[in-house]
């Protein structure tokens, strides 16, 4: 059986990814949806303020690594949300497939909890996306 | 049915449609799958925030609040404070659900706190948790009806 796949469908995989991530900052109070991959490269955004884009990248792949191994250490397993609270809002990581990460910067304002829903709820549809993508 | 019944049983129902389309079979077009449980989510959400917008418009309720998992999803009116009323449905439902097992009250739908001046009710609907804070006085039944 041929592993070669047809260019067609990835190009409508890829646009439901961007839907997925322009339907994420249509909550109240998102700033920033990103795809993130296992170097700690944006490879999809969707933001409406001026984030540096390499830094959003490295941080969300260092915060992760870092949480998932405290994680680890005190038995807790596998990590499949990270929540960072900031003084002016929260960045929200979470694992979808082959290390690449779904991350969320928000402001103080957002409904923390909203953010969450949306962000654990989607992550079930980008893993088979990005499972059949890659 | 009154008012609020009918309110919630729309809830249940979108929140069931949303439950159902994620349950599409593997080999179906992922994309259109994607795109159909999207559309499902935002009829819910959409419909969680009329709800609590509505609610609050009636006479006799301080706030009303959607919480998942005791976090804040969607609010209208002047909840005291919104986290510490994630973190009391949270343990209010665990302490809740101790109680139902042991006496079989089956799933729990309703739970009621009073309080010397107000008190809060909080409801389950699909996967959020619905909660109307009013003064002690207040006839929640009628006042939705």
């Amino acid at each position: 059986m041929s592993n070669i796949k047809t260019l067609e469908p990835r190009k409508s995989q890829a646009s439901e990814i961007d839907l997925i991530l322009r339907n994420l900052m249509s909550i109240q109070g998102v700033s920033a949806a990103a795809i993130v991959d296992n170097d700690g490269l944006v490879t999809h955004i969707h933001r409406n303020l001026d984030i540096n884009t390499d830094a959003i990248g490295a941080s969300v792949q260092i915060v992760f690594g870092a949480a998932s191994k405290s994680a680890k250490h005190v038995g807790h397993n596998v990590t499949n949300v990270v929540i960072c609270e900031n003084a002016e809002g929260y960045i929200l990581t979470a694992p979808i497939e082959s290390g690449f990460m779904l991350a969320l910067v928000t402001e103080r304002d957002t409904l923390l909890g909203r953010a969450r829903f949306e962000l654990k709820e989607t992550l079930p549809m980008l893993k088979k996306l990005f499972a059949s993508h890659l | 049915m009154h008012w609020f019944e009918s309110q919630l049983a729309t809830l249940d129902q979108l929140a069931l449609a949303y439950q159902n389309s994620q349950k599409q079979p593997e080999a179906a077009d992922i994309v259109n799958i994607s795109e159909d449980i999207r559309f499902k989510r935002n009829e819910f959400i959409t419909a969680v925030q009329k709800l609590v917008d509505d609610v609050i418009r009636v006479e006799g309720i301080t706030a009303c609040a959607a919480y998942h998992d005791g976090l804040i999803l969607a609010y209208a009116g002047k909840p005291s404070d919104v986290d510490a009323l994630g973190a009391i449905i949270q343990e209010s439902i665990g302490v809740a659900k101790q109680g139902t097992a042991s006496l079989s009250l089956g799933e729990i739908e309703q739970i009621v706190i009073i309080g010397a001046s107000n008190k809060v009710a909080m409801l389950n609907v699909g996967p959020i948790t619905c909660c109307i804070l009013s003064p002690k006085t207040t006839n929640l039944a009628s006042a939705l009806s």
